[in-house]
């Protein structure tokens, strides 16, 4: 992989849920300079940051507000030169609502909603989606710049967000149902899938998002 | 959806093992490992890696820690780590040590409450529960403790039903380091059982890319791993990859960085 221009600084938000090493050493990897934080103030200042994150979206968001984190990214969206991007449950955060675990609000930066599988749900699929699978990039989306028409991704997930009920750029990938596997809406990103653990096709991603001018 | 193919590594008190029936023979240690495996090459012809600490005292488990830090680095495929993991400080030291999902296996039997732990902080899609099984009479049977101590079905069936982790990881006793072939009767039997369709990888009797094949090719196969470290050194994992791709399996596809092909 080449490395990036000018080791751009990126903070990786750490609200204690899930695993954030392999995103950290991909990032490195790429040249960026890495910060770890959980503090909302510290976030707000940045203006490259990503949210990532695995496991139950109700206690995702409790712990996010808990800490000010919700307005702290609600402001860097706000300004025009930060950039966003929300990997695997951060991007299902960025949206409205999920269904899961009872249910509760996004953070709703983006319009989407967050689904069962529904097909999968009927026992037809195993579930939690887990592996490598296609995505077809949007021609339009930054973050696949220069990767063709489409590239396999690794998932690990059981819930899905809803195409076509957003404005921003979809990228799709299908499991039963169509989901969206990629978004771009202005400054904010998002990938349903694990680009730090996609190999080389991941990196591409990664390093894409760090490069992106606003 | 794409198929998999895994790569297991087995660590026993500091060095790499050979399993056959779950009896283990040294192979070597880190430094052999790197020379014979250089992990930021090799793991670009797999999908994903498996690390088992397989030591049968708990004293091993900074050492293995130190083994996973190293192997993950340059690794950008998930990884899964365990064996010997009996409270949530273990998991966490796996997880900063580079791994991805955690392995589990004697807890699924005896302590439910430390599997409902890990997964309430770092979700159930990063547990893998590892199920051991060979034939008793005319069925199979799942064992503990290195395939000693058998475990009643009805704690597989809730640990499935209640779907208490995100992977099964279903290894054949019989089968392991035979080179013979994975367990395909094995596999239609968990099938029964799996009735909520957890993902599963299956392991144990790889020998050659055929066995392979004809794993991924058996009705609802998705994964299978092999880890017999001698069979599929050096360019072992990488000409197995192509073949099963030739084959008409379906694999994920990625460039390899031009420095390492």
């Amino acid at each position: 992989m080449p490395a990036l221009e000018g080791n751009p600084n990126v903070t990786v938000v750490d609200y204690g849920m899930g695993n954030i090493h392999s995103l950290v050493s991909a990032l490195r990897y790429l040249g960026a300079r890495v910060e770890v934080s959980a503090e909302a103030s510290r976030i707000s200042r940045s203006s490259l940051i990503i949210l990532p994150g695995v496991g139950s979206f109700p206690a995702a968001m409790s712990i996010i507000r808990e800490r000010g984190i919700d307005i702290a990214l609600r402001e860097t969206v706000e300004n025009p030169s930060a950039r966003l991007l929300g990997i695997c449950l951060g991007m299902q955060l960025l949206g409205q609502a999920s269904v899961e675990d009872g249910g509760a609000d996004g953070l709703g930066i983006l319009e989407f909603e967050v689904r069962k599988f529904g097909e999968a749900e009927k026992g037809s699929l195993p579930l939690p989606h887990i592996g490598f699978n296609a995505v077809f990039h949007n021609s339009q989306s930054s973050l696949f710049k220069g990767m063709g028409e489409s590239a396999d991704y690794y998932f690990v997930h059981e819930f899905q967000c809803l195409a076509g009920k957003s404005n921003g750029l979809e990228s799709l990938s299908t499991y039963g149902d169509i989901f969206v596997a990629a978004i771009e809406d202005g400054q904010v990103f998002g990938t349903q899938f694990h680009p730090e653990k996609s190999q080389t096709n991941g990196l591409r991603v990664l390093s894409n998002f760090l490069e992106i001018q606003s | 959806m794409r198929k998999r193919l895994i790569f297991t590594l087995l660590f026993e008190d500091g060095y790499f093992v050979l399993s056959r029936n779950f009896r283990t023979q040294r192979i070597g240690d880190i430094d052999w490992l790197q020379r014979n495996y250089d992990f930021s090459r090799v793991a670009f012809f797999i999908d994903e890696l498996i690390i088992l600490n397989v030591s049968s005292t708990s004293q091993n488990q900074k050492a293995f820690c130190d083994v996973v830090k190293q192997v993950s680095r340059g690794c950008f495929a998930p990884i899964s780590a365990g064996g010997g993991i009996r409270s949530v400080e273990d998991a966490r030291e796996l997880f900063n040590s580079g791994a991805d999902k955690v392995v589990l296996n004697k807890a699924l039997y005896d302590n439910p409450l430390l599997i409902q732990e890990i997964t309430a902080t770092w979700g159930r899609q990063a547990t893998v529960g590892s199920l051991d099984a060979r034939r008793v009479g005319d069925t199979f049977g799942f064992f503990s403790d290195r395939g000693k101590v058998q475990q009643p079905i009805s704690a597989v069936q809730s640990m499935v039903s209640d779907k208490t982790v995100g992977e099964i990881y279903l290894t054949s006793i019989e089968r392991d380091g035979t080179g013979q072939g994975l367990d395909l009767e094995l596999v239609d039997f968990f099938q029964t059982l799996n009735l909520a369709n957890i993902p599963t990888i299956i392991a144990g009797g790889a020998g050659k890319p055929d066995h392979l094949i004809s794993a991924l090719n058996h009705l609802g196969v998705g994964s299978v791993a092999t880890a017999n470290l001698l069979n599929f050194v050096g360019e072992g994992l990488k000409s197995a990859r192509t073949l099963i791709s030739e084959s008409g399996i379906d694999l994920a596809t990625w460039d390899v960085p031009s420095t390492l092909i």
